[in-house]
């Protein structure tokens, strides 16, 4: 039996695949934890979680993307806004648009507002159905499919895509680009890992807002280049540039996981996926359920910026702590025998998968018509959905593997059999 | 502070000391009114955050602009006097404003 006293979450392998019994077993000394290991306070309650969200003056994502590695600076006093503030520059990963705090992050966020529109969700989502045909065009004669790299990956990437207006043209070398993950928290990260796809993506959007910038067209790329702050203010072209890396990588990361967790699940319930077949209005629970107990990001950071307390726990200033969602989206005080899946769950969509809050996922209402459309086409097009066994085994003795990050949980491969529809 | 009651639909109600300046949605949130969900945090993109208000209070507030239209559109929500409540900023002018929240701010109830 492992001892989980000395366990560190952030290096330790064997907590990847099934994170829940470490998480419990924090549950078990309470909602709001200790972790000497990094000097972080694990928060694994629901509602402690959630407070937490919702108080960005209190709690500052400065350290949102950082994760557990040690602060720039020591916190000194009751009161570190202005050391946070002095320290944005120290690295990119705290003047990503998910790390800054109001009002910084509120001028930033504004740019997005012509972008995920319900007009422009209409459009996109007709897009979404083609692009669901045609990648499953490539793999249903096979019989067998991997649907990590064979659909998620490059469905994901090519949504996005779409959504920032990205020229038809140029959709293969992104599809190309992002077959590479990007590593998100990876417990060994290879410093041998073959090219970044982030710089790759900011240089085709700097060439691509500086030609807008020049030559309008009626297209989604020329309003986002020409996008304006709130008092009419032009962003420079780096600002735009990072922000749509950013949402490249935020669309990324996360949807291609939740589509091969999706998959998981009805794979290897096969009364479940009868019953969705039979009555397609269940997907969007299902879909809710799914993000809910997989909960793909499991942790999120914050930084107390002033004296607080999160439940019963008193915090000093400048502490992280340490947003266990997946924690959260288990804790049986908020979700009844949380680890099982549950399609009647009545509050289902309760759940903090896309966070809440100032930093909630600006992608969700994109990532819920993503993966319903997915559904929905598989269906259409498949009479059945199965594990191929000959990679992961019998039923009862299956071996699945996550990706060994701390902040992620995704499949590493998913191997699918699948019989066309005649 | 401003005196707001959140109403549920079956009745119950929920009084707060809402501070002037911030939204209704983040008053809500924040003094844990349960109904009110707030899950863009406020940005007008998900349409949990509605409330129903009476006719003469809403003559006090801002009229509502296209983008919360089209997101009250876009959820299908067409009960009289619906807003989005993380649209409505408080003001001293709202004191004793008493408004009804949805069964469920999600369509599946």
């Amino acid at each position: 039996m492992q001892n989980f006293d000395e366990v560190d979450f952030f290096t330790d392998k064997s907590l990847v695949n099934d994170p829940h019994i470490y998480f419990d077993y924090l549950r078990s000394k309470g909602p709001v934890v200790f972790l000497p290991a990094r000097g972080v306070y694990a928060v694994t309650g629901f509602d402690e979680g959630v407070a937490v969200f919702q108080n960005e003056d209190v709690f500052s994502s400065f350290n949102s993307s950082w994760g557990p590695k040690p602060l720039p600076f020591t916190p000194v006093g009751d009161d570190i806004n202005d050391l946070i503030e002095k320290h944005r520059g120290d690295d990119i990963a705290f003047q990503m648009i998910s790390s800054l705090d109001p009002p910084a992050h509120t001028r930033l966020k504004s740019l997005l507002r012509g972008l995920i529109t319900p007009k422009r969700l209409k459009e996109n989502e007709e897009y979404m159905w083609g692009l669901a045909d045609g990648l499953i065009d490539e793999f249903i004669g096979q019989g067998s499919v991997e649907f990590m790299s064979s659909y998620a990956k490059a469905y994901a990437t090519l949504v996005i895509a779409d959504l920032l207006g990205v020229p038809e043209e140029d959709r293969d070398e992104f599809r190309t680009i992002f077959q590479q993950s990007m590593g998100l928290g990876m417990i060994d990260p290879s410093p041998q890992d073959a090219v970044h796809p982030l710089p790759l993506i900011g240089g085709k959007f700097f060439q691509y807002v500086m030609d807008r910038r020049a030559n309008p067209r009626q297209d989604v790329l020329t309003s986002l280049a020409q996008m304006t702050y709130l008092d009419g203010e032009l962003p420079g072209p780096d600002v735009v540039v990072a922000l749509s890396t950013f949402l490249f990588a935020a669309g990324q990361e996360t949807t291609v996981r939740v589509i091969g967790g999706m998959l998981r699940i009805l794979a290897e319930d096969q009364a479940l996926q009868a019953k969705i077949r039979a009555d397609r209005s269940l997907i969007p629970v299902f879909i809710e359920e799914t993000l809910r107990l997989e909960s793909v990001l499991k942790t999120d950071y914050r930084l107390t910026r002033v004296r607080t307390k999160i439940g019963d726990v008193e915090l000093e200033a400048g502490t992280p702590v340490m947003l266990c969602i997946s924690a959260m989206n288990h804790d049986p005080r908020k979700f009844e025998n949380p680890h099982a899946f549950n399609l009647d769950r009545p509050n289902v969509r309760d759940h903090a998968a896309f966070g809440r809050g100032v930093h909630a996922c600006v992608g969700a209402p994109l990532a819920r018509a993503e993966l319903k459309v997915t559904l929905e086409r598989l269906f259409d097009r498949t009479s059945h959905i199965g594990i191929d066994e000959s990679r992961h085994g019998a039923e009862g003795s299956r071996t699945f593997t996550y990706d060994p990050s701390y902040v992620v949980r995704g499949l590493s491969e998913l191997f699918l059999t699948l019989t066309p529809k005649s | 502070m401003v005196k707001i009651t959140y109403i549920e639909c079956d009745g119950t109600a929920h009084a707060i000391d809402a501070k002037p300046g911030r939204s209704m949605m983040k008053n809500a949130v924040i003094n844990r009114v349960p109904g009110i969900v707030g899950e863009c945090g406020g940005n007008t993109r998900c349409g949990t955050c509605r409330i129903y208000v009476d006719a003469e209070w809403l003559a006090k507030m801002d009229a509502p602009r296209a983008d919360e239209l089209d997101m009250i559109d876009f959820v299908g929500d067409q009960n009289p006097g619906v807003r989005l409540s993380c649209q409505i900023e408080v003001t001293e002018a709202m004191e004793g404003l008493s408004v009804r929240m949805p069964k469920s701010q999600y369509p599946e109830g």
